[in-house]
């Protein structure tokens, strides 16, 4: 008996998983087409944009900044033991910035930052009605709520990776001079990076910020129950937006690296 | 005018990150006080040592499993490039223990326990349920906060080992999968150069996360304000505090551990 | 009644005053509560009832002014001498309180786990007990969210009773409740007192409990005891603003904010 129910409930988790899974598919796709059927409030996209850039910098900013740290520290020392040659400690740092570190750990920042904000947002929406009043007066809430959030974090995210490179990069170089004495000129060198590093970076920064409105947007339209379900929609935005971002670096370095050959 | 409203608003936010910072320290300091001796409840422990590790047990395993395939695809680039397929056990070994396991792991953790336990305390603050254990005679501290800070810290601690453990394993799948490696190349080179000292750099970490995480998402949660709302925002702000916190003590332990 | 401290009294505040910010709650308010009274504090909402009680377990503390208990003044206590008289007078709270993550009877152990001494499974068999005593016996199992509020209340006053307290404090007992159930709360908090020799101490204004149950009343109004006496007192009384409140017409005297 116990055997079977347990079939039956992993089942019927499966299905009701497959199903959240298509009701995401449908939120991003409703939303991505409600960003070109621009039928949100005028100037909201902007009002996003601070909301998401403002919020955001000083907390990339301080992150970044001490990740660039820890990194350089933690290789320079590794180097030290095996070559002893740290030559190529600031070129190998900026091409792993570019197209790793800056862009996932910026998105993770803004799953926590952004991503809980907008499940918030539209979960306490959710539990009070609102998103149902917007529905009875023909406004379809993903354009109007989901689609400027989607455009603001496009922007934004992108810019934010571009501020947490030069922070990190800047940060790193620093404490490569005062730890390890490096000279910043043989640090501060851009010669390893190539276009695809740039690419493949760009690819992520775009993909990330257009999961992480998606998935709190989803999360936060299928808030529950009062103030308990504002908080589960909150805490299901961050993780679920948080493992969005890994899954996808995980698959677009895996597809960089076989069709690519990793731009080598 | 923006120049000044941009001054004036991180004035304002770096007199707020003073205030919280105070306010954990004070708390931090009532929990040691509650461990000497320990006063704490027993089945509380153990009800949140439970669901803590149970509920996260599944995101860890498959967030530490991909993460050791972005290890060995960065990892890969670098053989490629250098002919070096002797390093990537060591390479992926060395980021996995003493950086990238320990942080990426103490982030998906704060974002699954510490908000979860940020939204269930300001839920009992706002309802009055803390005043109802001192209207008890119970002291909010080591009945609720100090079982938790235990648990965070074990739980993470544990999970970061076995966390370690999934990425270097989902490491040499992918490594075998994507890169044409041999197990046994991915093994010695991991075992000749990593030691016990890594091993121990990162398990420190991951303690020292598990609480500072532990403390905001308590504190956050026991100072909310303001209803239904307030605890949106208290775990918003737990979580971004927790992630600063991580980022911040990771620079220190990396300069002081060996 | 005397203004000085009598041997038979209590619990007295002398002269109290509390602000929040710029809002004034109590502006000098004195008043005695006698050994196993049914004392109520009476008034319109807000006026500071509950902000009175909160100050006898030092959930809130004064600005200004003593608070005496059973001979001993508790205003200026710290928090961690607190606890012992928490442990002598309880609390139920408007809203219950209980813990949502356990059931009933995990309630009431509690106390009795952590004041009494008890092992989890006589803690339990006690927390029964106390349950059946509010009539809540047949509920243990349940977890608080399932229950109306007039069980939740119940089960409350049980999580009380377990630590033995000498004063029970119950804040707007019968606030929401329909009129069976509100009668139900009234016939166990005389109870307490008659068969236990608990003195409750109960913020309502609800009429038909303040003139069911209670020996002495106090009448906050601007934040001062406006007046205090015995049931009779009140009803005989010929003081128009006493006179507004128990008759509840919304014409007469009594200044309240916003009118």
């Amino acid at each position: 008996m116990s055997v079977h129910t347990r079939i039956e409930g992993l089942g019927a988790r499966a299905i009701a998983a497959s199903h959240a899974g298509a009701r995401l598919f449908v939120i991003g796709a409703k939303s991505l087409r409600g960003v070109f059927d621009r039928d949100y409030p005028k100037g909201e996209v902007a009002r996003q944009m601070y909301v998401v850039g403002n919020k955001s910098l000083l907390f990339i900013a301080i992150t970044m900044g001490f990740l660039g740290m820890v990194m350089v520290i933690q290789s320079g020392h590794q180097l030290n033991r095996v070559t002893g040659d740290l030559s190529q400690l600031g070129p190998q740092f900026l091409k792993l910035f570019i197209q790793e570190f800056a862009p996932t750990i910026t998105a993770l920042m803004l799953s926590t930052r952004v991503g809980a904000g907008i499940a918030a947002e539209v979960g306490s929406m959710k539990v009070t009605e609102q998103i149902d009043a917007l529905r009875l007066s023909g406004i379809t809430p993903t354009s109007y709520l989901i689609a400027p959030r989607l455009l603001a974090c496009l922007s934004m995210g992108s810019i934010l990776t571009v501020i947490a490179i030069v922070i990190a990069f800047t940060a790193g170089g620093i404490s490569a001079w005062s730890v390890f004495g490096l000279n910043p000129t043989a640090f501060f060198d851009s010669s390893m990076v190539r276009t695809y590093d740039i690419v493949i970076g760009s690819v992520k920064a775009l993909s990330y910020s257009l999961a992480i409105p998606i998935i709190s947007g989803f999360c936060g339209l299928e808030a529950r129950g009062g103030s308990e379900g504002v908080g589960t929609a909150t805490t299901s935005a961050v993780i679920g937006s948080s493992f969005a971002v890994l899954l996808l670096d995980f698959m677009i370095s895996g597809i960089g690296l076989m069709v690519f050959g990793g731009g080598v | 005018m923006l120049g000044d409203v941009t001054i004036s608003a991180i004035g304002r936010g770096t007199l707020f990150a003073w205030r919280e910072l105070g306010g954990i320290t004070i708390l931090a300091g009532q929990v040691l006080r509650a461990l000497l001796p320990p006063r704490l409840d027993g089945p509380e422990l153990f009800r949140n040592l439970y669901r803590m590790g149970n509920r996260s047990l599944p995101i860890i395993a498959l967030t530490a499993f991909f993460v050791g395939g972005i290890m060995v695809i960065q990892a890969g680039v670098l053989v490629k490039q250098l002919n070096a397929a002797g390093l990537v056990g060591w390479g992926a070994g060395y980021a996995i223990f003493r950086e990238v396991g320990p942080m990426l792991i103490a982030l998906m953790f704060s974002g699954r326990v510490g908000s979860n336990n940020t939204a269930e305390l300001a839920t009992m603050t706002v309802t009055e349920q803390l005043d109802g254990l001192r209207a008890l005679a119970i002291d909010p501290i080591p009945y609720l906060v100090v079982p938790r800070v235990i648990a965070m810290t074990v739980s993470l601690l544990c999970l970061v080992v076995l966390g370690n453990l999934i990425a270097l394993y989902g490491g040499a799948f992918f490594a075998m999968f994507l890169l044409d490696l041999e197990f046994s190349t991915l093994y010695y080179s991991l075992v000749d150069n990593i030691g016990w000292l890594d091993f121990v750099h990162g398990a420190i970490k991951a303690a020292v996360f598990g609480s500072a995480i532990a403390m905001t998402s308590c504190y956050f949660g026991i100072s909310v304000r303001g209803g239904a709302v307030g605890v949106g925002k208290a775990v918003n702000a737990a979580v971004v505090a927790a992630a600063i916190s991580i980022v911040t003590l990771d620079f220190l332990l990396t300069a002081v551990l060996p | 009644m005397t203004s000085s401290a009598t041997p038979s009294s209590l619990i007295e505040f002398r002269d109290v005053h509390k602000a929040f910010g710029a809002k004034r709650i109590l502006q000098g308010l004195t008043m005695e509560v006698g050994r196993q009274e049914v004392f109520f504090i009476i008034g319109t909402s807000g006026v500071g009832k509950s902000v009175t009680i909160k100050h006898l377990i030092g959930l809130l503390r004064v600005d200004q002014g003593e608070i005496h208990f059973d001979g001993e003044r508790i205003d200026n206590l710290s928090e961690k001498h607190f606890y012992p008289v928490r442990k002598r007078i309880g609390m139920v709270f408007q809203h219950a309180t209980l813990f949502d993550s356990m059931s009933l009877r995990e309630n009431v152990a509690l106390p009795l786990r952590k004041h009494q001494g008890l092992g989890t499974k006589e803690a339990l068999a006690k927390s029964d007990e106390l349950l059946e005593r509010v009539h809540m016996g047949n509920f243990a199992h349940s977890s608080p969210a399932t229950l109306s509020d007039g069980m939740k209340k119940r089960a409350a006053i049980a999580r009380t009773l377990a630590m033995e307290p000498q004063v029970v404090l119950f804040d707007e007992p019968t606030t929401g409740l329909d009129p069976v159930n509100a009668r139900r709360i009234d016939r166990l908090i005389r109870e307490l007192s008659d068969d236990l020799g608990v003195t409750s101490i109960v913020v309502s204004h609800d009429l038909p409990s303040i003139f069911g149950i209670a020996d002495r009343i106090t009448f906050i109004y601007q934040g001062k005891a406006y007046k205090s006496g015995t049931r009779q007192d009140f009803e005989q009384s010929g003081d128009p603003i006493v006179r507004q409140f128990i008759s509840g017409n919304s014409h007469g005297p009594m200044e309240t904010p916003g009118f």
